[in-house]
């Protein structure tokens, strides 16, 4: 946690001379406030009494309301850009520092779970220096409130501890019932999205047979379950809070009533009863107070949760450029994961397709390739440079991946495909339009609305579409060497063959590593690594390695093993399971 | 179900008018919130005037009596008071769910529509978004109406409580009061655009943030971090510039609270003197105080709060969820065409202005009863064709007629359409198969054999068994869909690789039951084996479109040649040299 408090630390640092107006409104106000109820009795007291001492304390209570004010609008101003400023500087920091991590992040942190951190706890922490700020000045309000009943009546404090341990035991009970009548409403909110995602998969269904007022009909089922589970909410709620609520003016009238009976034996001036009234309501925000404490325990666990962000070590890059070369591929001595001592020579511009069962360190070995992992030993170098002492422009440039989910990023079509490359200029619309054609998206992406210039979210695509973005994406940046990981398991056929064709034609004087699940791919290949438990099983022509039963049997099992892949996949590779089968 | 077609008006209307028709609803609701009101707000309306003559004439008159008497009757409307509230919250709840149903049915029904019109639909998690939306446009509803209605009843009581207590005093009080209010009602319209432009960027940067996370991957495999750094960054220092111009009119509009909240009080004090020479006492003094700051200053401040937050709020969610406007309604005048001859004539088709033509002037003629297959690799268009030939997408140019009927007005009845992602909901396998048409036990058991169910029909435990997508399998879920349309009585029956999940042998069987039932058969092929089925196939590979038999295409056709070639089921062990 000390981590945790050392970067709350920092970003107090970072929200500028805006925490400083922060403290210093929050303190001076904090004080005026408690001061007021004061001035106004005595105020009061000396204008009914005509004294001659009045207008000085007219103009201390005119100095006392202008300061609450001002305290008020610098306060709001300061704590909203103050937290504003910090939030940034914390987001802009992680999220260099997840970007220079990569898919390493992933795997330690779920996607969902970097999101939160990034988003709403980066906003908790940079909100943290506000919570400590107001937290501890809210403190003096109440605390000087219950002081200043103490002095005035000791017992008008004790009345008011009890009338708030009343508050704290309803809130409990409210909790207490709403989390059961919640769940039911949720579920009932539940029962409806799900009914809507079902019918939005069938949407075709529907639209041929014109059935969408009985599908409307259909997912609406548990409105009236909704409604009902929500009113019962609104009645949890209205019983609670006005109870809540009901407690702390009777409090005050109680206050009022035995101050009252002060200033009847002239114990006390009119002034000074209101100003008790007033304090009754300043100490009752005691539960305000500490609510902030909570937060800050929330911004603390939230700077905790960054700290394991900032942990994780970076890639760090070289500064070499790559040497000329036809892009020959070595790893000696590689272990990583699954795989160990990984021997290999790809040749310059060859196609080498790697198989094996699932499990057996394909991907691994097609991301030790190009720099997506590291090896926990030995080197992986491209034409005779490791890998680590390449700039990450230069790796950039020499390898592109293409992948069996690719992830689209991007504005549009054009922009994610040439991620990456720079800015768009004509040059790189030319080598995005080339990589398209090269993948066989040209087609379909000029039919798009908008061609190439669709944005993303306005092209719904399949998934062998997405593949072959993926691929255009790795053809626009690989210039030496090509590593597809399964990246046209979801292509048809047809289309596969021509992909086939254009890696084998204008794209053949890459070298290419191709993870292949289709006999078809490592018979087209120049030879073909056999990966089994982790180990070079094999590294020779498709022809030879056929002659081995075992080696057949890896295209056979692959077949079983795409069953538990989802159904597109499966149906698309049909042609040859139908023949497996 | 009533007809919730009417119900759904906040489809036409901007968010004013949704809102209005919200509140108006039932008059009944807004007379008994308004009744509750006065219950709610019967301490702005005494407090003052119990305090002052609880001072002046009861303690400090040396009658505590007197004093107790007007204490009591603030806490008698104080506990009035938390009766009050708690019918204005039931009641206010009272309004908005309606509010919120209408919302969901207008989401639900927009959604819906839309989907169904372009053939494929959001995600869960747009849904979870829409749903979080009309949660929201709620919560906001609820709490302007709460904030608004408080702020009239209770000025109203305190000007009515000051004017008991001393009229004189509302000269002080009023004119601060009015310019305050004045105040943030015109800084309203920039306090709205900034917490709108707040949150749209909040929304956008969790989007962009979400982005990259999903695609760290592949942002490694492109080297592309220092740019999408700089993207997201630039996302990320804009909405912090959101927040920070935010909050500078907040703290702008934290100013005009302090002139309608303190002012006020101020004026009192200074007008003390002149009060006093008209009679007043310290206790109206300090009660004129009481009303000022425990009732009209947090007021105002709620109205501030409230409408500078949840109201824009409500604007923005309520122009999210009505953005998307009217759905496309369905054709209401259809026909029932005289047979199943389908005919294409120079039909073209894009999917936008500036999009490539998908078809391009195809002919085709396919007469009553005859069986076709449409072949061709991914993303050619088959499809598309298939969505022209039901009327679901309609051509740019030239005529796509159903047995004479052009085919956006063919009664739907009369044709069938069952597409590769087969659609099972929740409910049972009966409702399932009878869903397009109904049909009697033993027609059902007829197709459920035909097609082969049979064991998938025992499996799940009988018709009466409650299915879900889930529970079948996707090669299931296509029986399922296949029997259903099977049991139509549509004389045009499409399916676009509506098979594509079964194994070849279950293919056959239910491509064979289909061959057999009467009428016209177009079946977009997903292997050459439904093609070979076909009387004629039709061959679509980019500009060139060719209609012919099996053996005609081998020689005549050489892209078919190539698909045939490639698509063989027998060649794939022989593609090992």
């Amino acid at each position: 946690m000390r981590a945790a408090d050392r970067l709350v630390k920092r970003t107090i640092r970072h929200s500028g001379p805006w925490l400083y107006v922060l403290a210093f409104t929050s303190v001076a106000g904090a004080l005026m406030e408690l001061a007021l109820p004061f001035v106004l009795g005595r105020t009061v007291d000396s204008l009914v009494a005509a004294d001659s001492a009045s207008p000085v304390w007219l103009g201390t209570c005119a100095a006392v309301v202008l300061l609450i004010a001002a305290c008020e609008v610098f306060g709001v101003w300061a704590s909203g850009s103050g937290g504003a400023r910090a939030t940034q500087w914390l987001r802009l920091r992680l999220l260099r520092h997840v970007l220079g991590v990569g898919p390493a992040m992933t795997r330690r942190f779920p996607e969902g779970e970097l999101v939160t951190r990034l988003g709403v706890n980066a906003e908790e922490v940079g909100r943290g220096p506000e919570s400590i700020v107001t937290g501890a000045t809210l403190v003096i309000p109440t605390a000087g409130g219950v002081v200043a009943l103490v002095l005035i009546d000791p017992w008008l404090a004790l009345t008011l501890l009890a009338g708030l341990t009343l508050i704290g035991l309803v809130l409990r009970a409210f909790l207490r019932t709403t989390t059961s009548i919640a769940g039911d409403y949720q579920s009932a909110q539940g029962d409806i999205a799900t009914r809507l995602v079902d019918a939005l998969a069938g949407a075709r269904t529907i639209a041929a047979a014109g059935t969408e007022d009985r599908e409307r009909a259909r997912v609406l089922t548990a409105l009236p379950r909704l409604r009902l589970h929500a009113m019962e909410m609104w009645r949890a709620n209205a019983r609670a809070g006005v109870r809540a609520g009901a407690v702390v003016p009777l409090l005050e009238v109680a206050v009022l009533g035995v101050g009252g009976l002060r200033l009847a034996a002239g114990d006390l001036s009119a002034g000074e009863l209101y100003a008790a009234a007033r304090y009754v309501v300043l100490g009752a925000g005691l539960g305000a107070a500490l609510g902030h404490v909570s937060r800050l325990g929330r911004a603390r666990a939230a700077a905790g949760r960054l700290v394991e962000l900032a942990e994780e070590p970076q890639t760090a890059y070289g500064a070499l450029p790559l040497p000329a070369g036809p892009g020959a591929l070595e790893l000696r001595g590689v272990t990583a994961g699954v795989l160990t001592g990984i021997d290999l020579v790809v040749p310059g511009g060859s196609s080498v397709a790697v198989v094996g069962r699932s499990g057996a360190g394909k991907s691994l070995l097609a991301a030790l390739a190009g720099r997506l992992v590291d090896p926990d030993a030995g080197q992986v170098s491209l034409d005779g440079v490791p890998l680590p002492e390449l700039s990450s422009e230069a790796l950039g440039e020499a390898v592109g991946y293409a992948f069996e989910r690719p992830v689209l990023i991007g504005e549009t079509v054009a922009d994610a495909v040439g991620l990456g490359l720079g800015d768009p200029t004509e040059a790189m619309e030319i080598t995005v339009r080339a990589a398209a054609r090269a993948a066989c998206a040209d087609d379909f992406v000029r039919r798009l609305p908008l061609g190439y210039g669709t944005p993303l979210e306005e092209a719904p695509m399949s998934g062998g579409e997405r593949q072959r973005i993926g691929l255009a994406r790795a053809f626009a940046h690989g210039r030496r060497l090509l590593v597809l990981d399964d990246a046209t398991s979801s292509l048809d056929t047809v289309t596969e063959h021509r992909v086939s064709r254009a890696l084998a034609g204008e794209l053949g004087g890459r070298t290419r590593l191709i993870v292949a699940h289709r006999v078809a791919t490592a018979a087209a290949a120049d030879r073909v690594i056999w990966l089994d438990g982790g180990r070079v099983r094999a590294y020779d022509t498709h022809t030879t390695l056929w002659r081995d039963p075992g080696y057949r049997a890896v295209f056979q099992v692959s077949g079983h093993d795409r069953a538990g892949l989802p159904p597109l996949d499966e149906s698309l590779s049909s042609p040859l399971g139908a023949g497996a089968s | 179900m009533r007809d919730r077609r009417h119900a759904a008006a906040p489809g036409q209307a901007g968010p004013y008018r949704a809102v209005r028709a919200a509140l108006l609803r039932d008059p009944r609701l807004l007379l008994r919130l308004g009744a509750w009101s006065v219950a709610e707000t019967a301490p702005a309306l005494v407090v003052g005037l119990a305090v002052a003559r609880a001072i002046d004439e009861g303690f400090a008159a040396g009658r505590p009596g007197l004093g107790f008497a007007w204490l009591a009757l603030l806490g008698g409307a104080w506990l009035t008071a938390a009766v009050g509230a708690r019918q204005v919250v039931v009641a206010v709840g009272s309004i908005v769910e309606p509010f919120r149903e209408e919302l969901l049915d207008h989401v639900v029904d927009g959604t819906l529509r839309r989907s169904a019109a372009a053939g494929h639909g959001p995600g869960a998690a747009a849904v979870a978004r829409s749903n979080l939306q009309v949660e929201l446009a709620r919560d906001a509803l609820a709490s302007v109406i709460t904030v608004v209605r408080s702020f009239a009843f209770t000025v109203v009581s305190v000007v009515l409580g000051l004017t008991t207590l001393m009229p004189q005093v509302l000269v002080l009080v009023l004119p601060p009061f009015v310019v305050g209010l004045c105040l943030f009602l015109l800084s309203l319209p920039a306090l709205a655009r900034r917490q709108r432009d707040f949150i749209v960027a909040d929304e956008r940067t969790a989007g962009a943030l979400a982005a990259m996370a999903g695609g760290l991957r592949d942002i490694a495999a492109c080297r592309a971090g220092d740019r999408v750094a700089a993207d997201v960054g630039r996302q990320v220092a804009r909405q912090a510039r959101a927040g920070r111009s935010l909050a500078r009119v907040t703290a702008m509009r934290t100013a005009s609270l302090a002139v309608g909240g303190w002012l006020p009080v101020l004026l009192i004090l200074a007008g003390a003197p002149w009060l006093v020479r008209h009679g007043a006492g310290a206790g109206v003094i300090l009660g004129a105080l009481v009303y000022v700051t425990q009732s009209l200053a947090p007021a105002l401040g709620n109205l501030v709060q409230g409408l500078g937050m949840s109201g824009v709020r409500l604007r923005v969610t309520l122009e999210r969820v009505l953005r998307s406007g009217e759905p496309p309604r369905p054709v209401t005048a259809r026909s029932v065409p005289r047979d199943a001859a389908v005919e294409l004539r120079g039909v073209t088709f894009a999917y936008g202005p500036h999009a490539e033509a998908v078809i391009s002037d195809l002919d085709l003629s396919v007469p009553d009863g005859d069986h076709v297959a449409v072949v061709g690799p991914s993303g050619i268009g088959k499809s598309t064709l298939a969505a022209l030939v039901t009327g679901l997408l309609r051509p740019d140019s030239g005529r796509v007629t159903v047995g004479g009927v052009p085919a956006e007005r063919v009664d739907q009845a009369s044709r069938v359409l069952i597409p590769q992602e087969a659609y099972v909901f929740r409910g049972t396998l009966m409702e399932n198969l009878t869903y397009l048409a109904a049909a009697p036990k033993p027609a059902v058991e007829d197709a459920v054999t035909a097609l082969g169910l049979t064991s998938l029909v025992a499996r799940l435990g009988g018709y009466s068994a409650e299915i879900h997508a889930g529970l079948l399998s996707p090669g299931e879920r296509q029986l399922v869909a296949l029997a259903r349309a099977y049991l139509t009585p549509a004389r045009l029956v499409i399916l676009d690789e509506a098979t594509c999940h079964l194994d070849p042998a279950a293919e056959a069987l239910a491509e064979e039951a289909f061959a057999r039932r009467d009428g016209t058969l177009l079946v977009v092929a997903h292997r050459l084996t439904s093609a070979t089925r076909a009387r004629r196939i039709l061959v679509m590979d980019g500009a060139s479109v060719q209609l012919g038999r099996h053996e005609e295409l081998l020689a005549s056709c050489p892209p078919y040649a190539d698909l045939a070639g490639l698509w063989n089921p027998s060649d794939s062990q022989e593609l090992v040299p």
